[in-house]
């Protein structure tokens, strides 16, 4: 089977926002209010070297997340990605400490401000629950992959700056990208 | 004329292509370098911890990526988790083994019936307001560090599921009573638990408590507190602030806004602490229950036999005898 990942080409993002919307539009059965699973990071701002990064879960091979939650309610699915069970999910915040991206976010529930069921990135997977069910999708919202489709966010990307789909093409045709710019101050990349 | 004037502007753009070529070139490559920055700037920034702007509002969405040694996870799994399994069920195991081949400690003289006042009920009530939400926090939280290794594979995924979101919730709640009777004991009981010279000689002997060899039959001295209760409490005070303090920034994130990897130090911390502190429970729980005959009877109703206090703690009792605060039962 394929091994999913995404990949953002800095120079091709414009900071348009549409992965954001397309993402939060396509899963916002199982969002609750303030949880975004996607974001665009803009470094540099205004400022030479200007450069802009739509983040969401990386769906890591060796994912710190999956290592480090208590309740081992991670997973790993056949095409490669990280998924979690929300029945399993505790609420304690440890993926959100060990993940690099800051993908796993959590409702705030309770008193305090207590965290609710993290939420984050399926890579339009959905979840453990039956394909295209309502629970899957009042829980992890849509499940394009079982329909043969990529993720909402990358087909939506106007720029084509975010990819989508198995980690070989994906890496060929940015490849085949970074060859054809070129790079003056880079022996690569 | 013409062709005079056709020579010098010749002339005239070479030199003023010659000077000025090397800063216009030169002007380039600065452009290069500050303006158009190469993937390779851009990911070594980002791995550095670049923070930016963004339009989310989630917690830490403005850092593409927090970077952390992550070694951090490989401890947690492959080295505290063990450990604090072997902290209570490895420590349980090598108590039963100890008292089956040693023996208990007897009172010699068995029990006197006359009951020596020596905790005021409220000492009791604080030990209890800590000591039970601590028992509970060692098994949620063995559950939480150990329990996806060692309990899960052999239960089913509902019970499994229920156990840990419960050892979540009672961990949560058992911790503000714990860290009460904490510090109500840690400030209220250290003018007793200062360490004294025959501490020396009473570690030296292992408190008496070995039956055989060159430990048989010895009674170091002791006073309202003997050396291994001292060690307990001192270890008690430190690795309770410690786990005090790092429970407070993982119950709390939204007070104390620690960052991602505190949080995770926090984490380490916290399991470092409740391994010494198991460890140190389970042998407190095992002396005053099955070892020392008669010393549970102090934290049941503050008064222990008299035989009991000159048996274990002889300078204590002459001390409370001399002064005239020695106070019988009714």
């Amino acid at each position: 089977m394929a091994t999913m990942k995404f990949l953002c080409d800095t120079k091709r993002c414009i900071e348009c926002n549409g992965c954001v919307t397309a993402c939060k539009n396509e899963n916002d059965s199982a969002l609750e209010w303030g949880i975004q699973r996607r974001r665009v990071v803009t470094i540099n701002d205004g400022q030479p070297g200007e450069a802009s990064i739509s983040v969401a879960c990386m769906h890591c091979t060796d994912a710190p997340c999956e290592a480090v939650c208590p309740a081992n309610c991670f997973y790993k699915t056949e095409d490669g990605l990280t998924l979690h069970n929300k029945d399993t999910c505790i609420g304690c915040g440890y993926c959100l400490y060990a993940c690099p991206f800051g993908a796993p976010q959590f409702p705030k529930q309770g008193a305090f401000g207590s965290r609710g069921k993290m939420d984050k990135c399926t890579f339009c997977a959905g979840g453990p629950e039956e394909n295209h069910s309502d629970a899957e999708r009042q829980k992890y919202g849509a499940n394009r992959l079982a329909e043969g489709k990529l993720p909402m966010c990358a087909e939506l990307c106007a720029t084509k700056a975010l990819l989508a789909g198995d980690a070989e093409v994906v890496s060929s045709i940015f490849r085949e990208r970074v060859a054809y710019r070129g790079s003056k101050n880079a022996i690569w990349g | 004329m013409n062709n005079l004037f056709k020579r010098f502007s010749v002339i005239l753009a070479l030199v003023v292509a010659t000077v000025f070529a090397p800063v216009s070139m030169a002007h380039d490559d600065a452009t290069d370098h500050t303006h158009a920055a190469t993937e390779g700037q851009i990911w070594a920034q980002l791995k550095a911890g670049a923070t930016g702007e963004t339009t989310s509002h989630g917690q830490f969405h403005n850092q593409p990526i927090n970077t952390y040694d992550l070694r951090v996870l490989e401890l947690r799994s492959d080295l505290l988790a063990p450990a604090l399994m072997a902290a209570l069920f490895g420590m349980i195991i090598i108590f039963v083994v100890f008292i089956k081949i040693n023996g208990i400690s007897k009172l010699h003289g068995g029990f006197s019936g006359k009951m020596v006042y020596r905790w005021s009920k409220f000492d009791v009530s604080i030990h209890w307001l800590g000591a039970i939400p601590c028992l509970l926090l060692i098994l949620t939280g063995l559950t939480l560090l150990a329990g996806r290794f060692f309990f899960q594979p052999y239960i089913g995924e509902g019970f499994w599921a229920a156990l840990v979101y419960g050892a979540k919730q009672v961990h949560d709640i058992m911790a503000i009573p714990f860290m009460i009777g904490w510090a109500l004991m840690t400030l209220l009981w250290a003018k007793n638990q200062l360490p004294k010279m025959y501490d020396l000689k009473w570690m030296m002997v292992v408190g008496g408590y070995i039956n055989f060899g060159p430990f048989k039959g010895k009674h170091p001295d002791a006073g309202f507190a003997n050396a291994g209760e001292k060690l307990w409490f001192w270890a008690f005070a430190v690795f309770g602030l410690v786990i005090s303090a790092s429970g407070m920034l993982l119950l709390f994130p939204n007070l104390f806004e620690p960052s991602r990897t505190l949080s995770l130090i926090a984490l380490i911390l916290h399991s470092v602490s409740a391994i010494i502190i198991t460890a140190f429970s389970i042998v407190h729980i095992f002396m005053a229950t099955v070892m020392s005959e008669g010393g549970m009877e102090c934290m049941v109703s503050g008064y222990c036999d008299e035989n009991w206090a000159s048996q274990h703690h002889n300078l204590w009792f002459d001390e409370i005898k001399e002064n005239g605060t020695l106070k019988y039962k009714d």
